[in-house]
């Protein structure tokens, strides 16, 4: 039900996440971002456009990935958030700790600025 | 004479007690429930303890000359950190049982002691007691998954309140049904100054042991720094910062937190990043509560959280509820959503707290079908009477 993949611009790389989180299958998630995540990386932006469903399993995944890399000194924003899934964001105010952007193109944007 | 089940120490300086508790909770003695072993000041309070390690929890009035039970409570974990106390107060005495929950007590009972609330008390934290227990156990032995989320179920259970007000002008039912995939849901109900009341509906993330063990501490934090504090957004803040201290897991908790004041109908709530309540009026026609902002808890520390004040009027419900209500889903992976919640307040307006919260459960129960239930469901429901009083 989960899918994750992922692709690279220059030092950042984009993982894209489609189908549902939820508490069956978070530690999936969590290993899949860090199996995408390479120690080279500068930037990571988490790319939320085909994803259906989160929990807030998924969300605590996503809150451990952006304060480890955050200790790296690695950057890491999340784009593309369906109305749904935004909403989400809202209600549990992540949008005031995770950098929240439009498109891909917008969250590269911000990285380099 | 076999080991009764469970033992307790009682710290109070009144030599009247011992005599008193013997002879009330006789039938417990003579079943081999309960044995008792009594202390007079929180000094000998401590003997006790270093002397018998098979004592269970600790019943503790807090004046006492010596050593007082605020003091005693701090030094309890030093003998063993896995005993429960439960703090005797004066009636009203806020001030020192918020110290007392804040210092790791379990619950609290009021001076004079009613004996019948006593048993509950007792029982409930022994309960709690015998989960905390084998969540400890199964945590050191690493068993199965299964087994553990069994344990965190208990757990869970074994906190929620199942009594519930009942007045003349308003009435308060809750039921959570666990998931097997368990995340840790809870509700509280707490009896505040001047007859209000303080709700609480929460959502831990993840599951299994570490989520219930995080849902315990987040519980009793609340109970404590709700107590005396009249702005829900102080407590949610103190909760937070608590909160953060000792999380190294990132581990969260949603949480609606509100005092309801039954002279007016006021309910002031602040929202540490849960679904809003929906407010029914009596036509059955439903509305959100406005938004406050407030971040999860237990994640960022410093956090402010802004509280908003609506009114409950004459018939009106007020409908707390956790994501597993609205994200139930069906065979065909629809999710249940706030349309078919309004709807069952539409088509039945509420007049009665626990058919309310029941018929929701219906709903989403026959909504799902066969699909396995993935989140706990809880909801928490207030009717004020049309009367009025």
């Amino acid at each position: 039900m989960m899918e994750v993949t992922s692709e690279r611009r220059g030092s950042t790389v984009i993982i894209n996440t489609a189908g549902r989180v939820d508490g069956s299958n978070a530690s999936e998630f969590q290993d899949a971002l860090e199996a995408n995540i390479g120690a080279e990386d500068s930037a990571v932006i988490l790319n939320l456009a085909a994803l259906d469903y989160i929990s807030s399993a998924g969300l605590r995944i996503i809150l451990l990935s952006a304060k480890n890399l955050r200790q790296r000194d690695v950057g890491f924003s999340i784009c593309s958030l369906s109305s749904s899934v935004h909403e989400l964001f809202i209600i549990s105010g992540f949008d005031q700790i995770i950098a929240i952007h439009s498109s891909p193109e917008t969250a590269l944007a911000a990285q380099e600025g | 004479m076999a080991e009764a089940q469970y033992k307790i120490l009682v710290v109070d300086d009144e030599v009247d007690l011992q005599p008193l508790m013997l002879q009330r909770m006789r039938r417990d003695i003579r079943a081999g429930r309960y044995s008792f072993v009594f202390a007079h000041n929180g000094i000998e309070a401590l003997e006790k303890l270093n002397e018998d390690d098979t004592i269970d929890m600790v019943l503790s009035d807090i004046n006492m000359p010596q050593m007082d039970g605020l003091t005693l409570l701090e030094q309890i974990p030093t003998v063993d950190p896995n005993i429960k106390s439960v703090i005797v107060s004066a009636y009203g005495d806020m001030k020192n049982i918020r110290t007392a929950m804040n210092r790791g007590a379990f619950d609290f009972v009021t001076k004079p002691l009613d004996f019948a609330d006593l048993r509950i008390t007792i029982e409930r934290t022994l309960a709690h007691l015998t989960e905390w227990r084998a969540a400890l156990a199964s945590r050191d032995q690493l068993v199965s998954l299964q087994k553990e989320l069994d344990v965190a179920n208990k757990m869970q259970k074994s906190i929620l309140p199942t009594r519930f007000p009942r007045q003349a002008d308003y009435e308060v039912f809750a039921h959570m049904e666990p998931a097997r995939n368990v995340g840790g849901d809870f509700y509280d109900v707490i009896n505040l100054e001047h007859g209000r009341i303080g709700l609480c509906i929460a959502d831990v993330s993840d599951k299994g042991v570490p989520a219930a063990l995080f849902m315990m501490s987040s519980r009793t934090l609340l109970k404590g720094a709700s107590i005396g504090c009249e702005d829900p957004g102080d407590v949610l803040q103190e909760v937070n910062d608590l909160l953060r201290e000792t999380n190294d897991t990132e581990m969260f908790v949603t949480l609606l937190y509100g005092i309801y004041d039954p002279a007016t109908g006021d309910f002031t709530y602040a929202n540490g990043g849960h679904n809003e309540p929906l407010l029914v009026r009596p036509d059955g026609s439903s509305s959100l509560l406005p938004r406050t902002g407030g971040i999860i808890l237990g994640v960022m520390a410093g956090m402010e959280f802004a509280h908003n004040t609506i009114n409950v009027g004459p018939g009106d419900t007020l409908f707390l509820y956790t994501d597993g209500v609205s994200e139930a889903m069906n065979v065909e992976a629809e999710e249940f959503g706030m349309e078919r919640l309004a709807a069952i307040f539409a088509e039945t307006p509420p007049n009665d707290a626990e058919d309310t919260t029941m018929a929701v459960f219906k709903a989403v129960h026959a909504f799902a079908g066969e699909t396995p239930q993935s989140d706990d469901i809880t909801c928490l429901t207030l009717h004020r009477s049309e009367s009025g009083s």
